[in-house]
């Protein structure tokens, strides 16, 4: 593959990031009716009911969301071979960003699988429409450590690339990586969705839900920007060492 | 000459006067987990707010004795660290590396306490789903605690690199940062326990 291609691609990639942003706060948090999601405390008839109320917009947003989520895939994907670039011979952090990513991806599909699932048939039993529920909050929200793992590696390289900032170009400034890494480590209070049901901490508080997500998309949106000035800047060298190269090869 | 002399003093003396200790990174990561435990703090207020004779009788209970030491502990440990900076600064490896040596065990001694307080209200069959306020306690303690047990890996890093001399005396960024990230620790704790165990 040509270098202007790969580019191209890469910049593709770059910009699934905001594409899946877009995408997931729309069917996912929008349609999907997490926005505000439903309350741990609800009895299995309101939850059952809650469902009943907005079947079409409900099992939209899921199944939407399902598919949309895989455009993490491509920006991962990008943000690995850059990371690669940055470490060299042995892309230990590059793998684990990648790893990070690609089980994140599992992690949303499947809490959005069970709550399809859920409203599946919601003229059912509401206790199990309550589980199918359950289940797919409790592994969204306890099963974050993937994600946790991603920010941290993504962040402790490109704060490593001495190179890139020695030249000025490093992928992310330096309050950014911290900022990934802060990002990072709130999503540890969600832990607690495990055992409480009310208060801040249950899945529906500030301190499991809002906050914890806030950040994710927060870090998704200042790493996309980042990631796609970064491969803008690329393209533009790789035009300008190509014109030069055409002019050196022009006879005189 | 001199005049030139004393602007130069002073301008030397205005870069030591902006210079802001540690790392950029570490600022922005204290300002964003300051946001996070304000908002907590908010939040517990609220819920103070919404049942305070819950909250009252359960505070009634906790012993402010364990509050009270922890907070000189975190605080003597906070002074060690200071002295640690200084230390560095005047060379004095060997002091250093005991001032440090000092804050982690000041740090061991605070883990050690918020275990025994931890084991007693868990014999007593108090846990954070018997009321909002034990939600709280052991929530916004256990946030508290998992800082200071990542601080207390800070600190014994730090120590290995003093006993190593691999700190630089001119520039002690590492160390400074180490020491911010553990003044916040100690800030935080400062104001969790008038919060928790003591506001009427």
């Amino acid at each position: 593959m040509d270098q202007k291609t790969s580019l191209r691609f890469q910049l593709l990639s770059a910009c699934c990031g905001p594409a899946f942003l877009v995408t997931f706060v729309f069917f996912w948090g929008i349609l999907g009716n997490n926005i505000p999601n439903p309350s741990p405390s609800l009895s299995a008839e309101e939850l059952a009911l809650r469902y009943q109320n907005n079947l079409g917009e409900i099992r939209l947003g899921f199944i939407i969301s399902m598919i949309s989520v895989c455009l993490y895939l491509p920006w991962c994907s990008y943000l690995s071979a850059r990371l690669q670039q940055i470490e060299g011979k042995f892309p230990t952090l590059a793998n684990l960003q990648l790893i990070g990513g690609a089980l994140t991806v599992m992690v949303v599909s499947f809490s959005a699988c069970f709550w399809a699932i859920a409203a599946f048939r919601p003229e059912g039993n509401p206790e199990l429409i309550q589980f199918a529920t359950d289940s797919g909050w409790l592994i969204i929200d306890l099963q974050y450590a993937c994600t946790t793992l991603q920010m941290v590696a993504f962040a402790l390289c490109v704060l490593s690339d001495k190179k890139g900032q020695a030249a000025g170009t490093p992928l992310m400034p330096n309050w950014a990586c911290y900022l990934t890494i802060f990002c990072a480590v709130s999503f540890f209070p969600a832990s607690l969705t495990g055992v409480l049901k009310t208060g801040p901490f249950a899945w529906d508080g500030v301190m499991s839900y809002y906050f914890p997500y806030f950040c994710w998309l927060c870090w998704e949106t200042i790493a996309s920007y980042f990631m796609i000035k970064d491969v803008r800047r690329r393209i533009r060298e790789s035009k300008s060492s190509s014109a030069s190269l055409s002019l050196e090869a022009q006879p005189a | 000459m001199s005049a030139e002399r004393d602007t130069c003093s002073l301008s030397v003396l205005e870069k030591k006067r902006r210079h802001l200790p540690g790392l950029e990174g570490v600022w922005v990561f204290v300002t964003a987990d300051m946001t996070v435990f304000g908002i907590l703090f908010a939040l517990f207020m609220v819920g103070r707010d919404q049942d305070p004779e819950i909250f009252e009788s359960s505070r009634q209970s906790l012993n402010p004795d364990f509050g009270g030491v922890n907070t000189l502990i975190l605080l003597t440990s906070s002074w060690f660290v200071v002295l640690a900076v200084d230390a560095v600064k005047r060379k004095e490896g060997d002091g250093a590396q005991h001032y440090l040596a000092g804050a982690f065990a000041c740090g061991v001694a605070f883990m050690v306490s918020k275990a025994i307080e931890y084991t007693q209200k868990l014999n007593e069959n108090i846990t954070l789903l018997t009321n909002d306020f034990y939600m709280y306690y052991f929530t916004l303690t256990g946030i508290h605690l998992m800082h200071v047990v990542a601080g207390n890996v800070v600190l014994a890093v730090l120590w290995f690199m003093a006993r190593a001399r691999t700190i630089d005396p001119e520039r002690p960024t590492v160390l400074e940062s180490g020491a911010t990230y553990w003044h916040m620790v100690d800030l935080l704790w400062v104001m969790l326990f008038p919060l928790l165990y003591l506001v009427r």
